[in-house]
C-alpha cells in the first residue's frame, strides 16, 4: 500500500492538465506518409492523369472515391480505437462501406462483360502498392502509438487498410487501367493483404 | 485494503468530477481521482484474478498508464469506461507476459510446508495469528482435508482466491514458526 501511495503522489505531482496537440501528434504521421507517397510517386512516374483524355473522369473518380473514403474512415477508426472505452463497432462497420459500391460495380461488370482482370500496367501497379503500402502502414502505426489502442489486432488491421488506401490514392492518377476486375485484383487484394499483415503484427507493433 | 483517501473529497466520489477538476489544474483533485481509481481498479483486479499475487504490480501499471494516456480521455466523456478499458488491457497484458498463466502458486509447496514445519505445534494457536480468511482457508484445506475447489465453493470465492489465501497463510505461518524457533 505504501508503494501505491508513493506512486499516487508522484503521478499527482505531475498534474493532469490536458496535453495539447495530441490529435495533431496522431494525425501528423498519417498525413506525412500520404504526402510522402504522393510526392514520391510523382517524382518517379510521369503522366499523371494521362488516361483522363481517353476515359474521362470516371475511372479516377471511382478509384479516388474508394481510396480517399477508405483512408479517411481508417484514420477516424484509428483515432476511435486509440481511445480506450470508446465503442468502435460503428467505425469498423463504416470502413466496410467503401467496399460495397466497388463490389457492386465489379458484379455489374462481371455480369455484362465477364472478367476483366488483366491490365497492361499491372507490374507498375503491383510494385507501387507493394512499396508504398508498408510505408503508409508504418505512418499509421506511429500515429496509433501516440494513443492507447486496447484492441491491437483490430487497430493493426485498420492501420493495414490505411496503408493500402494511401498507396492506391497516390498511384491512382498514374494508372490507365479502368476495369473493375483489375481494380479488385491489383488494388483491393493488396489492400486486404496489408490489412492481414496489420492484423498479424498489431499486437507486436502497437503494444504499450 | 483500506481506502487511500486522506481526507473527504469536496468533489464527491465521482470520478468524472474529480477528473474534470484535475484537468482544470487542481492537483489535489487529481490525487483524489487517482486514489479513487486505485480502489476501483483494485476491486476489479481482485474480482477478475481472485487476488493474484502480482495484483499490486498490475495496479501500479494501470495507474501509470492512466496518467500517461490521460490525453486519450476526451473532455466530457465518462471516465469509467476509459479507466476500466485501460485496466483490462493492462491485466491481459500481464497475463500474456506471464505466459497466460493466471496464477502462479505451488500447492505442493504449501502442503510440504505444513507437513515439515508444524509438527508438534499448537496449530490452533498458530492459526490465531493469521487473518481469519487465511486461517479459515488453511483449516479447511489442511486440517479438514478439503480440496481447494471444495473449500472455495463452500465459502463462495474463486479457486484462485482460495489458493492465494492458503499460499499467503502458509508463508506467514512458516515465518511465525521460524521466529519461534530462533
Amino acid at each position: 500500500m505504501t508503494n501505491i501511495n508513493t506512486v499516487l503522489d508522484q503521478l499527482a505531482s505531475e498534474g493532469a492538465a490536458p496535453q495539447t496537440g495530441s490529435t495533431l501528434r496522431f494525425a501528423a504521421p498519417l498525413l506525412a506518409v500520404l504526402a510522402l507517397c504522393a510526392v514520391g510517386v510523382a517524382l518517379v512516374l510521369d503522366g499523371a492523369f494521362a488516361s483522363m483524355a481517353r476515359d474521362g473522369m470516371g475511372p479516377i473518380a471511382v478509384k479516388w472515391s474508394f481510396s480517399v473514403a477508405l483512408l479517411t474512415l481508417c484514420g477516424i477508426a484509428l483515432l476511435v480505437l486509440g481511445k480506450p472505452g470508446r465503442p468502435s463497432k460503428a467505425a469498423m462497420v463504416a470502413i466496410s462501406v467503401p467496399f460495397v459500391p466497388i463490389l457492386a460495380l465489379l458484379a455489374l461488370e462481371l455480369s455484362i462483360a465477364g472478367p476483366l482482370f488483366y491490365g497492361e500496367t499491372w507490374r507498375e501497379c503491383l510494385a507501387a502498392m507493394l512499396v508504398m503500402s508498408p510505408i503508409a502502414f508504418t505512418g499509421a502505426i506511429l500515429g496509433a502509438r501516440t494513443l492507447a489502442p486496447t484492441n491491437l489486432r483490430r487497430a493493426g488491421l485498420v492501420a493495414g487498410l490505411f496503408g493500402g488506401a494511401v498507396a492506391m490514392t497516390a498511384y491512382a492518377p498514374f494508372c490507365p487501367e479502368r476495369g473493375m476486375g483489375y481494380l479488385a485484383v491489383f488494388y483491393l487484394l493488396p489492400i486486404l493483404t496489408m490489412a492481414g499483415v496489420g492484423w498479424a503484427l498489431g499486437p507486436r507493433l502497437l503494444r504499450w | 485494503m483500506g481506502r487511500n483517501h486522506d481526507q473527504k473529497s469536496p468533489y464527491g466520489s465521482s470520478l468524472d468530477s474529480l477528473m474534470a477538476a484535475a484537468q482544470a489544474g487542481d492537483r489535489k483533485a487529481y490525487r483524489q481521482f487517482l486514489a479513487e481509481a486505485s480502489d476501483r481498479i483494485r476491486a476489479m483486479l481482485v474480482r477478475k484474478t481472485g487476488g493474484d499475487s502480482e495484483l499490486e504490480d498490475v495496479l501500479q501499471e494501470c495507474l501509470i498508464a492512466l496518467h500517461e494516456k490521460r490525453h486519450t480521455l476526451d473532455p466530457g466523456r465518462p471516465v469509467g469506461p476509459w479507466m476500466y478499458a485501460i485496466a483490462n488491457y493492462k491485466l491481459i497484458d500481464q497475463w500474456r507476459k506471464r505466459g497466460r498463466s493466471r496464477l502462479v502458486l505451488d500447492d505442493e509447496v504449501d502442503m510440504d510446508v505444513a507437513a515439515d514445519s508444524f509438527a508438534g505445534m499448537d496449530i490452533a494457536a498458530l492459526l490465531g495469528e493469521l487473518p481469519e480468511p487465511q486461517a479459515e482457508a488453511i483449516r479447511m484445506t489442511h486440517i479438514e482435508g478439503m480440496t481447494n475447489r471444495e473449500a472455495s465453493e463452500s465459502i463462495g470465492i474463486g479457486v484462485s482466491a482460495m489458493k492465494l489465501r492458503v499460499h499467503r497463510g502458509m508463508l506467514r505461518l512458516k515465518e511465525i514458526v521460524d521466529e519461534q524457533q530462533k
